[in-house]
């Protein structure tokens, strides 16, 4: 990885309202990852994280336009440059 | 021709095939795909439209994109209508780039046009069909506009014919060339990249594929998937810049909504207050309105016919026949006509609004904890109608244990058909309680499935990685033509079933229940044959009611076949063991007076939770790819019923003793 001064975070740590871009998508299975790519979750793209359910989890988070509903465990395995 | 309508789920699909096919439909079957899908008609039946299922991808990992896959190489369908969301376009158009690398001419109908304005949203539509190749047409599937042109242009065939686009970057387009080369069959470029992406379904035929993975995943510093598909919304990105202008993000209504819907201390309440209102006046309130009421119909048109056979002349036993056997049985079931309707309404709302999704978005992290996932809530919502659609939506659970454990809990939901038997034991065994019985029925049920759940997971399912990955849809207002239509499918099956499978087992059971094993007609209902048959029978059942009853446990049994013929048969063999006339209602004849409360609660939860229905069998056997797993399901189930349904007796009784 080149040095940048950018700070890397997992987007589970992002708040909410907060927007990042993300870096490196990694999963729990191959299954979960290509699901999250063909949701539009690809590196480069800007995700905001909406809202936490009243529960805790999953995340309503804003990508490409849409609202998708995404588990703090897969959200963990995303890193991202917080904007 | 034959003509494949494609999208992503919520794109307005369904709504334009309804509007393009009207009422010509039927469901579709083709051999080699195991796919069940609507098929309609337009232009005069000139061409067949194939309603494939809402997808977001054709990747090979869950059920619904491997099918459509399926079909669109093997029944090599003439033209894809790809029908695309304008207010959600990136995701959508990342299909339809998948799409285009088929063999196959496409259309895409671009939905939404009727909120092009309120969105702010401007396309160019003929730079978006040049740089797609594709003839593009807007429309609006709610509205049904822009279906003439589309229509027109099939029927001319004057749309933009097949070409191969190249959207990756130069590196991946030329191994993309080269493997094209070396696959001689037809859609080599599909075939090319799902090689690429390794994908397991497609077989490499000798290529070593390796050797153009490597160099690719070296380049790009990330494995092939995510190299490809972030090609796709690249290319998508660049065509948007071009082509699309959007002003106002987001929907007000849905932000605002959600606001309270998804609040973090109302949404769990207003879901309890939902549910508790949808099943307390489907199944309570108008349930024991209409029930005793068209009750007390049938039977009057039972006597009136059995007198009026008598003075034409018919005899004795073809006049039972009629009023005991076919009116009795298959009234029984119409009772519950009135309840179902606005039962189905009230379900295909939750759908269609779009407040489904949510519930199984703010459920999920409850259900996750006892291994399932938020999304098997919609099946056992759906499952409230009918478990055989329930099951079918499963489809979308990611997880394989979780899927398999949703699929074998869907039955347990009290549907439509299981109704009869919760409102006619509640209504006659508590008839100031009659509501709230049923209710906690639906309580009882989601109660044993979250224990089944702890148990399969304990000691079936060791674990597959699960996930939760839904899109949240904005709230629409629900489509009138669409929830009557939906309604009216389902009520139709319904009644269907009581003029078909009802019918010819209520025959069985009058004939079964009116002759004895010496074919004399006008026994003694204990000396009939059934009588034999159920005696045998109520031995398995006598834990559960103190009795041995061989008429309800023979009814018991026939729930293999239809649910609701568990009542239909004890209306048949009630009015043969008795002439009641008064308060014509099933469970005043002798044969019934041995049920306490307790045992009809624990009668009710036996047929609740024990076997579903053939039809479901069917659907169970299909889900769970094996007849092993059907039947460790049906066990399962069975077992678990007979062990709740005699825990219910002993401890009421004991409880009833004491007070």
């Amino acid at each position: 990885m080149p040095t940048c001064d950018l700070q890397i975070l997992s987007l589970d740590q992002l708040k909410t309202g907060q927007k990042g871009k993300v870096i490196k998508i990694e999963s729990a299975s191959k299954e979960i990852k290509r699901r999250l790519l063909d949701m539009g979750i690809t590196p480069g793209v800007v995700i905001e994280i909406k809202r936490i359910a009243p529960l805790g989890d999953p995340y309503d988070i804003k990508v490409r336009d849409y609202d998708l509903c995404v588990r703090k465990a897969d959200l963990a395995l995303i890193e991202v440059h917080p904007l | 021709m034959r003509i494949a309508l494609i999208g992503n789920q919520n794109s307005g699909k369904t709504t334009l095939f309804n509007a393009l096919t009207g009422s010509n439909q039927k469901i579709g079957n083709w051999p080699g795909v195991t796919i069940e899908q609507k098929v309609g008609y337009i232009s005069k039946g000139n061409h067949e439209l194939i309603d494939l299922p809402g997808i977001y991808s054709l990747s090979p990992y869950t059920i619904e994109e491997a099918l459509s896959r399926a079909f669109l190489l093997q029944e090599k369908p003439d033209l894809i209508i790809n029908i695309i969301d304008a207010t959600s376009i990136e995701r959508s158009l990342y299909l339809t780039t998948q799409l285009m690398e088929l063999n196959i001419d496409m259309v895409i109908a671009l939905n939404m046009a009727d909120m092009f304005d309120k969105k702010g949203i401007s396309i160019d539509i003929r730079a978006l069909s040049e740089k797609l190749q594709t003839t593009v047409i807007k429309i609006s599937a709610l509205k049904r506009s822009g279906l003439n042109e589309l229509i027109d242009i099939i029927d001319h065939q004057s749309y933009m014919k097949h070409q191969t686009q190249n959207i990756f970057k130069p590196n991946v387009e030329k191994i993309i060339g080269h493997l094209v080369n070396q696959i001689h069959q037809e859609h080599a470029r599909f075939i090319a990249i799902k090689l690429l992406e390794k994908d397991p379904i497609i077989e490499s035929e000798g290529l070593d594929i390796d050797k153009w993975i490597k160099p690719l995943e070296q380049s790009y510093k990330q494995d092939i998937e995510t190299t490809i598909a972030a090609g796709r919304y690249d290319y998508i990105e660049a065509l948007k810049a071009q082509t699309f202008v959007r002003l106002h993000h987001g929907d007000h209504t849905t932000e605002l909504l959600d606001r309270v819907f998804l609040n973090r201390w109302l949404a769990l309440p207003i879901f309890a207050l939902i549910m508790f209102l949808i099943y307390y006046i489907s199944v309570g309130v108008i349930g024991t309105l209409t029930v005793d009421f068209i009750d007390g119909q049938i039977s009057a048109f039972a006597g009136f016919m059995f007198d009026w056979l008598q003075s034409i002349g018919a005899s004795t036993w073809s006049a039972s026949l009629v009023a005991d056997g076919m009116i009795a049985g298959v009234g029984a079931v119409l009772n519950f006509v009135p309840q179902l309707i606005l039962l189905f309404i009230l379900i295909s709302l939750l759908e269609s609004t779009g407040y489904m999704t949510r519930i199984a978005f703010f459920l999920d992290r409850l259900f996750k904890k006892f291994g399932l996932s938020g999304k098997s809530l919609i099946p056992f919502i759906l499952g409230s109608g009918c478990s055989i659609p329930g099951i079918m939506a499963t489809r979308t659970i990611e997880g394989q244990d979780e899927r398999r454990m949703s699929i074998m809990l869907t039955p347990f939901i009290p549907c439509s058909a299981k109704l009869p038997i919760i409102a006619l034991f509640a209504s006659f065994f508590f008839p100031n309680h009659a509501g709230l019985v049923s209710f906690s029925l639906y309580m009882l049920s989601i109660v044993i499935i979250l224990l089944s759940a702890i148990i399969m997971k304990t000691f079936f399912f060791k674990g597959t990685p699960s996930a939760f990955i839904s899109e949240l849809p904005n709230y629409k207002l629900p489509d009138i033509r669409y929830t009557i239509r939906d309604v009216y499918d389902k009520i139709y099956e319904f009644i269907e079933k009581a003029g078909t499978i009802i019918l010819m087992s209520s025959i069985i059971i009058w004939f079964l229940t009116s002759f004895s094993f010496r074919l004399a007609y006008g026994v003694d209902v204990d000396q009939s044959i059934l009588a034999y048959i159920g005696r045998v029978f109520s031995y398995l059942f006598y834990p559960m009611l103190g009795e041995l009853s061989w008429a309800t446990s023979v009814s018991a049994i026939q729930g293999l076949v239809a649910k609701e013929q568990v009542v239909s048969s004890m209306a048949v063999i009630g009015g043969l063991s008795a002439d009641i006339t008064e308060g014509n209602l099933i469970l005043n004849a002798p044969i019934y007076a041995f049920f306490t409360p307790a045992s009809a609660y624990a009668f009710m939860a036996f047929n609740l939770f024990s076997a579903p229905c053939f039809g479901a069998i069917g659907a169970m056997r299909k889900e769970l790819g094996s007849a092993k797993k059907m039947w460790q399901a049906i066990l399962f189930q069975t077992g678990m019923a007979y062990v709740l349904g005699i825990l219910i007796y002993q401890v009421f009784t004991i409880i009833g003793g004491l007070l």
